[in-house]
Parts: C-alpha cells; sequence; structure tokens
C-alpha cells in the first residue's frame, strides 16, 4: 500500500510536462499607439528600391549580416552600384547601347527557399518561360566550385519573345541560408555579360575568409 | 504483497535501473551535445531534456527513439525515492548517505519545476521609454485589439500554437470567427513590385495584397528567430469579413471597423503584463581606454507602481540585476548609438532549489567523511 501510494504522484509529476498547453487570453490595457507600417507598404511610397529601405526589419529576416555572417565579392568596375534595398544585399545596373539597362541583384535568405527547381522556376516565369522539371534543370544548369562555396548557375532567354529577356543566375548555398546572383536584362546586353558575370561569381567568397 | 506488486516495487528500487538510467543520461547528453551543432541550445533543451522521448519525424509521423530527459529523470527521481523508502534504512552511520541522496531528489526536483515555471522573457526599451510589460524571445501571438475607446485597448491573444493546428477559433470577446488560411512557422517577405510573377496573394485586405508570401525552414540559431505568419478570414455573422495577412515581420497595425467598432490585427512576440512599469532614463557603455573592448553595460531605470508604494530608480548592470515582484531583470544587450537596451526578465519560483540540494549534498558527503574519520581515529587509538 505504501507503494502505491508513493508511485501514483510520482508517476503523475513525470507526465505533469504534458500538460502544458496554448491558451487563449483577453485583457484590457491603456491605449497603445502601434509603431506604423513601412511607407512603402502604407501607400505613401512607391514600391522602388530606395523606398523598401523603410523595411529594415524584413531586410534583416533575411541572413543575419550583423555577426559577420555572408558572402562578400568583387563587383566589375563597369557595374554601377545602386542604392542599397532592404531586400538586396548587393544591387547593381549595367548599362547597354540605346539606353539599355540590366539588373544585377544579390538576395540571401534563410533555408533553401523551396530549391532550385522552384527558385529556377521562378525565375523563368520572369521572362515568360515554361517551368521545367528536375531532368531538364540537370540538362541545363552547371555545378561551378569557387572558393569554398558551391553554386548551381542558369542562363535562360526567350529570343523569339516581342522584347527578348535573359537571366543570368547563380544559386549558392552558404551556412543553411540560401544566396541568389542574378543578373535579369535585355538578351544581347545580359548575353554581353556572361563572361563579368562568371568571372564576378569567381570572386564571391566568405566574408570570414576576405583578405 | 502479491508477486507482481513485489516485481513492480523491486524493479523501482533496483540499483540495476539507476545503472541503466544514468547510462542512458549520459548517451542522451552526448547525443545533445553533437545535435547542438545543428539545433542551437535552445532546440536541444526542448528536444532532448524537456521531453519524455526524443522523437523523429519520418514524415508528419513523430517516432520516439531515445527516452527524453523528463522520463530518465523522472524514472530516476522514482528510483531514489524508493530506494530512499525501501532499501535505506535510518542509521547515524548512513546519515550522510541518506542527506546526500535527498539533495540529489531536491535537485531533480527542481530542474523539473524550472522546466514548468521558469519564464524567459525580454523588455526593450528605448531611452525615455516606458513599458509594463515584457515579450517572449521565441513564442508569437496573433492579437486582435479593439481600439474603439479611445483609452483603452481590449485585447484577445491567440498564441500562434493554435493557428498552426488550423480550422476555426472563436471567442467571446470577438463578434467574429477567425478561419486560419494557411500558416507558416517560418517566412519572409518579398514586394510584389519586385516579384510581379508570384502567385496572388491569398489575402485581399491590409497589406497582404501588396506582398509575397516565401516560406521558409524555422531555423534554431540562436542569433536568429522565426517569423511566424498566416492567413486569416475574419468571418462575422453577415459572411466574410476580409483575409488579412498576418505576420510577426510588420507592425501590428492594419486595422477595419466591424459593426461599428474599430479593430487592428497582427502577430507579435507573446507579452506578459506587469502590475509595475520601468522606464529607461539612460543607457551607458563603458569601453577600456583606447579600445572598443566592453567594459561596462549599464541602464539606469525608474520603477514604478500605480498606486504610487514604488517610485525608484535603479541601476542594473552585469551580476547586479533588478528583483522585483518575484521577476529578475538582467542586463542583457545593449545598443548605445540607439540609446536602446535589452532587460532579460527571468521569472523561476525554484531558483533556490539547486542552492538548497548542493548544501544538502555537500552536508551529508561532509558528515560521511567525518563520520568515517572519526571512526577510523577511534579504531587507531584503541589498537
Amino acid at each position: 500500500m505504501r507503494f502505491r501510494l508513493l508511485v501514483l504522484p510520482l508517476v503523475a509529476l513525470v507526465f505533469l510536462p504534458a500538460c502544458r498547453d496554448a491558451k487563449i487570453t483577453s485583457y484590457r490595457v491603456p491605449h497603445e499607439m502601434p509603431e506604423p507600417m513601412p511607407p512603402v507598404l502604407s501607400g505613401g511610397v512607391a514600391p522602388t528600391t530606395n523606398a523598401s529601405a523603410d523595411m529594415a526589419t524584413m531586410a534583416n529576416t533575411a541572413v543575419p549580416t550583423a555577426a559577420g555572417d555572408g558572402l562578400g565579392w568583387t563587383a566589375p568596375a563597369h557595374w554601377k552600384t545602386k542604392p542599397q534595398s532592404a531586400m538586396r544585399k548587393g544591387s547593381y545596373a549595367i548599362a547597354g547601347d540605346d539606353g539599355a539597362e540590366a539588373d544585377m541583384a544579390v538576395t540571401a535568405f534563410p533555408g533553401d527557399v523551396g530549391g532550385d527547381l522552384a527558385n529556377v522556376n521562378r525565375w523563368r516565369g520572369q521572362i515568360e518561360l515554361p517551368p521545367i522539371n528536375e531532368a531538364e534543370l540537370g540538362r541545363t544548369s552547371q555545378h561551378l566550385d569557387f572558393n569554398g562555396l558551391h553554386c548551381t548557375f542558369v542562363d535562360f532567354a526567350n529570343p523569339d519573345s516581342a522584347n527578348p529577356q535573359r537571366i543570368l543566375g547563380a544559386i549558392v548555398p552558404f551556412e543553411g541560408a540560401t544566396w541568389f546572383f542574378k543578373m535579369m536584362g535585355p538578351d544581347a546586353l545580359v548575353a554581353r555579360e556572361k563572361t563579368a558575370f562568371l568571372q564576378f561569381l569567381q570572386t564571391v567568397r566568405p566574408r570570414a575568409s576576405q583578405p | 504483497m502479491n508477486d507482481t506488486t513485489r516485481q513492480f516495487r523491486d524493479f523501482f528500487v533496483s540499483l540495476k535501473l539507476t545503472v541503466v538510467l544514468l547510462a542512458l543520461s549520459l548517451i542522451l547528453v552526448f547525443a545533445a551535445t553533437l545535435d547542438q551543432v545543428n539545433l542551437g541550445i535552445w532546440a536541444v533543451q526542448e528536444k532532448y531534456f524537456r521531453s519524455l522521448f526524443v522523437l523523429w519525424h519520418v514524415g508528419d509521423i513523430p517516432i520516439p527513439v531515445f527516452p527524453g530527459g523528463y522520463l530518465i529523470g523522472g524514472l530516476l527521481l522514482i528510483n531514489l525515492i524508493a530506494a530512499h523508502i525501501y532499501r535505506f534504512k535510518f542509521t547515524w552511520k548512513k546519515m550522510g548517505i541518506q542527506l546526500a541522496h535527498a539533495g540529489l531528489i531536491l535537485l531533480l526536483i527542481g530542474e523539473l519545476l524550472t522546466g514548468l515555471w521558469q519564464e524567459d522573457y525580454q523588455m526593450r526599451l528605448v531611452e525615455g521609454e516606458t513599458k509594463n510589460y515584457s515579450e517572449s524571445y521565441r513564442r508569437d501571438e496573433f492579437v486582435l485589439i479593439d481600439t474603439t475607446d479611445p483609452k483603452f485597448d481590449e485585447v484577445v491573444a491567440i498564441p500562434v500554437e493554435l493557428l498552426a493546428k488550423g480550422g476555426e477559433i472563436q471567442h467571446p470577446k470577438l463578434p467574429f470567427r477567425v478561419v486560419v488560411k494557411r500558416y507558416y512557422p517560418n517566412a519572409v517577405l518579398q514586394l510584389r513590385a519586385q516579384n510581379p510573377s508570384a502567385p496572388e496573394s491569398l489575402a485581399d485586405k491590409g497589406v497582404g495584397p501588396r506582398l509575397v508570401t516565401v516560406p521558409v525552414q524555422m531555423t534554431y540559431k540562436e542569433n536568429e528567430r522565426n517569423w511566424s505568419t498566416a492567413f486569416v478570414e475574419l468571418v462575422g455573422t453577415e459572411g466574410s469579413i476580409g483575409t488579412w495577412l498576418v505576420t510577426a515581420q510588420l507592425p501590428t497595425s492594419q486595422t477595419f471597423s466591424y459593426a461599428g467598432r474599430t479593430w487592428r490585427l497582427g502577430i507579435r512576440p507573446e507579452r506578459t503584463y506587469k502590475p509595475f512599469s520601468l522606464q529607461l532614463l539612460k543607457v551607458t557603455h563603458d569601453v577600456y581606454l583606447g579600445t572598443d573592448i566592453p567594459k561596462n553595460f549599464s541602464s539606469r531605470v525608474r520603477l514604478t507602481t500605480p498606486d504610487g508604494r514604488e517610485d525608484r530608480e535603479v541601476l542594473i548592470y552585469m551580476n547586479n540585476p533588478l528583483r522585483y515582484a518575484g521577476l529578475t531583470f538582467y542586463q542583457y544587450q545593449m545598443d548605445s548609438e540607439h540609446a536602446t537596451s535589452v532587460l532579460q526578465v527571468v521569472r523561476n519560483p525554484s531558483w533556490l532549489i539547486p542552492y538548497i540540494s548542493s548544501g544538502l549534498i555537500t552536508l551529508g558527503l561532509l558528515y560521511q567523511f567525518v563520520f568515517h574519520l572519526a571512526g577510523f581515529i577511534t579504531r587507531r587509538r584503541a589498537a
């Protein structure tokens, strides 16, 4: 009997942690003014890359940079640096003939962001190309290794379109995040920049190992 | 006592069980230490130590693969207490051992109570700001706030765990139902203008239609957080009021009107309100002369209660926390450039138990040693 009295409360004690549960609460507090929405979302400012600097909190969610994490690179001299934006780790404009311009963006997000195929198809959608499957991705992409990093490189164009566009893209997983290097713009201009883009990729390296 | 009961008792009293449990705990600590590289300390504690079983997920099915800390600790506790009652006989000669074991039992109970009761929050203050609440590091809540009264806000706070379950949520304070359309434990946002080919948003009200939600894997790193994100539809008696995107990445300032009342909604870190306020008066960040090496972080705060009984200034700095109302406020982080200080707010009603149990174990071992030493000296003299 003594034994039973002992065991029951102790077993109950062991299983007690399982009883924790999330509950809805309601209460009254003095009126509080919330932080305003970033202007880019509240409609005050057009959603240009400059304006999205207001979304600094969102930018910081991508990859922690405060602790010195991340990748660094050296951009070719003729790429014009664009102002920093919340979503971008790097942003450049490449000027072509007759006022044509290509956009080069470096972005980073935690995790694999849906995987290579989903992201490549997202890019293809941006230049009105149909999605491809895993096997086609394997055939059309290249794998590059540099500075201890592994990269999936793709080059897509829609030359038959009324407005031919091309995308050069590189997906680089690094420390649990995924970095995207994407150049997009007029087909001829981006094709001309391919060598510069590939040379640029060779300069991408972990910041910690930069001289 | 029948045979089954005796076998049951013998099992729990057995020294073999003690050895097996200690061996299992060694393996558990070893595996958890290795996994800390992947998960970080917080997730490791939850997965390995504050659980009955260590679970592996095959698809959506959790499979227990090893006993967790609560199970091993709980069985060890039963084993120790049972041994105390059935095996140990009280004699002055063995009193030290009894005391040391009692200390060990108390230590195990203390850890269990800490796991159950400890609350770990933070309070972020900018110089001049006053707050009467602290915020959770990792848990978020979905709030619907009736802001019609210019003096008071009526808050209904729904832990995001309930959003994760999906389905519908009703509450007597809400004149509408909350229907969870989609929930992501971690997601990042993009401006739709920057990604125009993304699928259409589930949201049709608020800022949601202007954003693209990208679900990402949950992070367990100490310096990162998960951004709980959901699409919620509010349904009143006349039908749908609308669907909103709510996320911990945005302030809780999306508003709407319903039945003559104004509401705002969003996801924010879970709050706990206090019966007192802290105002940050000044942050100080000293460095050693000629270097950037931190010498001292301190926050001067003013502690006040609504009834006026407390109104005093306190200096919080490293190893000198403020203890008030069962809470301990430690200096945690500081950003002196932006005059911001973050205090860690800890409630641990069982914080004294480890000290008491260590004292008991020390006393027991000391008693046992002195008792044996005295016996040895007496025998030697007699010889």
